[in-house]
């Protein structure tokens, strides 16, 4: 994988509180100084956010023709 | 007939809502529903009630069960009454509230989910934009949390790598794209 899309499997384990502590440690580090990273890790975290939107709607879409098959008007 | 000797375990609603998500959803949806709509009607509730009260009940239950993984004590039906009933007293207090409230300033409860500024509604455009292959994708690992060498296979890729790879590469695309949301966001 290119580094970009490393980079994003690192704050994503980061995120879920699943990286191994040096690294973990490596990361908190560079967010002191590093504003892109900053920017990045809150970006990530909006992105799952909005999956979690996405995927509720998915559901709830899917709820919705359950409930028309099983007790139509 | 079957007997029970244990209480279904969450571990096993997991593993039903990934293996088939359709039949388990129906399955619990056919069980519930009834007790549920018997219990809104006799709270001045109408059908429609129930069925977003049982819909919003169950997406609750699967996050927690799929994401969190909680370990139920009780049977799927309990669980879902209880939270049902809890939400349906606070759906009564809302309009109790509202009823009292003078008629001018009155907003109609059903009208923030579709204003354009609502923060859901942005972040779901968003996702919808990414196109539906890397929408599948995403959703289908991030959400509904179903394992990488199923969604290979689902979208012919050569092998979990190559998914792994193309699924980074559209939260990659995500994340670009939400950078012009934040930006306006706190501007």
């Amino acid at each position: 994988m290119r580094p970009a899309l490393e980079e994003i499997k690192t704050l994503e384990a980061f995120i879920a509180g699943a990286l191994p502590e040096e690294n973990r440690q490596e990361i908190e580090i560079r967010l002191l100084w590093d504003q892109d990273l900053q920017q990045k890790l809150g970006l990530q975290q909006i992105a799952y956010r909005s999956l979690r939107e996405a995927g509720r709607a998915q559901l709830r879409q899917e709820l919705k023709s359950i409930h028309a098959r099983l007790f139509p008007a | 007939m079957q007997t029970l000797t244990c209480p279904v375990k969450a571990t096993n609603w997991r593993q039903a809502f990934i293996n088939n998500r359709e039949k388990t959803l129906t399955q619990i949806y056919a069980e519930t529903y009834p007790m549920v709509l018997h219990y809104v009607k006799q709270h001045n509730g109408t059908p429609e009630d129930a069925q977003d009260l049982l819909q919003e009940a169950i997406i609750l239950f699967y996050e927690k069960v799929v994401l969190n993984k909680l370990t139920l004590t009780a049977s799927v039906s309990t669980y879902l009454m209880s939270i049902c009933k809890n939400k349906w007293r606070q759906e009564l207090d809302k309009r109790r509230r509202q009823h009292q409230l003078p008629n001018e300033a009155a907003p109609r409860w059903e009208e923030p989910a579709t204003e354009p500024e609502n923060p859901t509604v942005i972040l779901l455009s968003f996702v919808n934009q990414l196109g539906k292959k890397c929408q599948d994708i995403l959703i289908a690992f991030y959400y509904l949390g179903e394992a990488m060498p199923r969604i290979a296979a689902q979208h012919q890729y050569r092998n979990v790598h190559t998914a792994t790879v193309q699924k980074f590469k559209c939260l990659e695309r995500l994340r670009k794209s939400l950078a012009a949301f934040t930006i306006n966001d706190f501007r």
